[in-house]
């Protein structure tokens, strides 16, 4: 295996995958920070009404059932190829998991927590905001690291419709199977991926511990 | 004028009557659920008086809840009318309306995301106060609640107890300082022992406060204790009787009300008057520093069984009986039984009787605060006095009825 000794220690490579990993980041971050605006505005549209409950619920996991390459596909005609794509496919993607976490963790907000803030003179506004948004936070935020994850794994297929990312990596590998170097190619996009992943989780984990207050930490 | 007014129920209804401000005014105050046929509250008309507690009383599901919430409006009327201190307050803002009504439910709903100090400060950041008056106000509501602020200002709500817990949503729903609370089985969830010293510690305070509260339970007792006045609601909150937990006691107004009291109301009753207001009989008593000769002369002079032995300091030390007071063996400390059943003034016939159950004796001996013999208390005393409750309350409500005809007289 020449995978450390001679992939790994080529600056040429090096420079490579730092580079699409900065690209990966970038297509990781802008459509969850998207799909968290979008999100935290569904979900609380979702908790709030009954009746658009179920269907935003529905639309939002059709989301995630088209094949990711379909969905590149379909955008392309209309947005043209490049990150654009699959900025708005991996957007959606995103939406499932902090939708869905925003509303049950709006629910999991105690009933007689609500209604004492009610009672004491707080708007609707205000117990969104002071009561109930930040005790649902936990939830939400384990619902945004999913999301994360989703999109950093999902993203990776970005490159065969010209995205950016490390994606081109593994795919300049497959496509080059079985020539030399091949193999190692497929498993630095990889290995990079896995290690990206790894950082966001424990950015989530840092985020958790500034954000969620004492009084509701496990 | 608290003590006083607390103390004898006749009184109270006299300064009542006198005053006669009403805090709250309910007119035909309806709540029909949506697909529901019956209405949950139909028509409740009540006039709750300023400064006192109005127990709302009856069983699961008669529509108590849902008509003090309707005071507060977290749930609207479908019809009728709030009235709150000569306001209709029926359609003004109801988040400026409930910032002057303390609301404290069961099952507490204190905020955990923030600390104690935080939560007891939420109606005072509503409203605007600063910081320093703010700060002042909640370490003085916790220390009235009985938890030291420099110890639970900081904590959050998952570290106190249940019982602690309810002290903070009671300090919480006191910060702004209403005029009016509401409570919904605000002790329901407690322990019974802590359930009780927090009882007793709010009926405390509020000789102090004199608030104006409406306060909900399913449980007779609970409303017999805290009630200055009860109203007993049958389905729909209709109301089957609202009167003075003596009344309720001794005049049950039909027999809902009958059935839902239930079959110890004259136990319950026992529960309503204190030691102090019974007059005590003298018992037979000789002091320690008294000649044993002296003592035996007296004895037999008299027609009782038996002499109570005081000390020096005129507390009750033992029972003596004609052969104690004649054999020289034993010094008079030791002679006789020692005295059980000691009771205070301030504990209620229903304690004195049970003490007297448990000594055996059939009395109970009246000590005052220091421990020294004021009379005694027996059975037949007890007795008499329920008799005698119950003349001066038909008394008193044939009264009421000669004065105002509109008076609802129970049978
Ligand atoms: N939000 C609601 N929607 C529909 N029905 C309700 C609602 N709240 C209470 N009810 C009904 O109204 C009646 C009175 O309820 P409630 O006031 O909670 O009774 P209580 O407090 O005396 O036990 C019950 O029959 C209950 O089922
Ligand atoms: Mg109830």
């Amino acid at each position: 295996m020449t995978f450390f000794t001679e992939y790994l220690a080529d600056p040429r490579t090096r420079d490579a995958l730092f580079e699409q990993t900065l690209e990966h980041i970038y297509l990781t971050a802008v459509p969850v920070g998207m799909a968290v605006v979008i999100g935290l505005f569904l979900g609380i549209l979702a908790h709030r009404s009954p009746q658009l409950r179920s269907p935003i619920l529905s639309v939002v996991s059709t989301f995630l059932t088209i094949p990711s390459l379909a969905l590149f596909a379909i955008l392309i005609p209309i947005v043209g190829i490049g990150a654009t794509p699959a900025i708005i496919a991996l957007t959606l993607y995103a939406l499932l998991p902090i939708v869905r976490n925003t509303v049950s963790g709006l629910f999991s907000v105690d009933r007689a927590v609500v209604e004492s803030a009610k009672g004491m003179g707080m708007s609707a506004t205000m117990r969104l905001w002071k009561i109930e948004l930040p005790n649902a936070w936990p939830v939400m935020l384990a619902g945004v690291r999913v999301a994360t994850l989703l999109t950093i794994g999902i993203a990776a297929i970005a490159a065969l419709v010209g995205g950016p990312g490390l994606g081109q990596e593994i795919f300049t590998g497959i496509r080059r199977i079985p020539a030399t170097g091949s193999l190692e190619s497929l498993l630095g996009g990889t290995l990079f991926i896995v290690i990206l992943a790894v950082l966001f989780d424990l950015f989530y984990l840092a985020i958790g511990r500034l954000t969620i207050p004492r009084g509701i930490r496990e | 004028m608290s003590d006083q007014t607390n103390g004898d129920p006749l009184a109270r209804l006299g300064t009542d009557a006198e005053t006669g401000e009403t805090m709250i005014e309910l007119q035909e105050l309806t709540k029909r659920f949506p697909g529901q046929e019956t209405p949950a509250v139909d028509r409740l008309s009540l006039s709750i008086p300023k400064g006192e507690i109005v127990v709302f009383v009856g069983p699961s599901g008669c529509g108590k809840t849902t008509s003090l919430k309707m005071i507060n409006r977290i749930i609207e009327p479908s019809s009728g009318h709030i009235i709150i201190d000569g306001e209709d307050v029926t359609d003004i803002d109801p988040n400026h309306l409930r910032r002057r009504i303390g609301y404290v439910i069961q099952q507490i709903g204190l905020f955990p995301h923030i600390r104690i100090a935080e939560n007891v400060a939420t109606v005072p950041h509503l409203l605007g106060w600063d910081k320093d008056r703010t700060r002042e106000r909640v370490d003085e509501l916790l220390d009235v609640v009985g938890l030291p602020p420099e110890q639970y200002r900081e904590r959050f709500p998952k570290e106190l107890s249940g019982g602690q817990r309810q002290r903070v949503g009671g300090a919480r729903a006191l910060a702004a300082d209403p005029p009016v609370l509401l409570m919904d089985e605000p002790f329901g969830a407690i322990a019974p022992i802590t359930r009780t010293r927090l009882q007793n510690e709010f009926l405390r305070l509020q000789t102090e406060l004199q608030k104006t509260i409406c306060f909900v339970t399913h449980d007779i007792d609970e409303a017999i204790k805290m009630g200055d006045r009860i109203a007993i609601l049958q389905e729909g909150s209709r109301v089957a009787q609202f009167a003075t937990p003596e009344e309720i006691l001794t005049h049950p107004a039909n027999d809902f009300v009958e059935d839902f009291v239930g079959t110890g109301a004259t136990l319950k009753r026992l529960k309503l008057t204190r030691v102090k207001e019974v007059e005590p009989t003298e018992a037979l008593t000789g002091r320690v520093d008294e000649d044993r000769e002296t003592l035996r002369q007296r004895f037999d002079a008299s027609d009782w069984t038996a002499m109570l032995l005081l000390d020096r300091e005129n507390k009750p030390l033992r029972w003596l009986r004609g052969p104690d007071l004649r054999q020289q063996d034993r010094p008079l400390e030791k002679a006789g039984v020692r005295t059980r059943a000691l009771v205070e003034p301030q504990a209620t016939l229903s304690d004195a009787l049970e003490e007297m159950l448990l000594g055996a004796a059939g009395v109970a001996i009246v000590v005052d605060r220091r421990g020294a013999y004021r009379g005694l208390l027996d059975i037949d005393a007890i007795i008499t006095s329920i008799q005698t409750m119950k003349d001066a309350q038909a008394e008193y409500y044939r009264a009421a009825k000669l004065a105002d005809p509109e008076d609802e007289v129970p049978a």
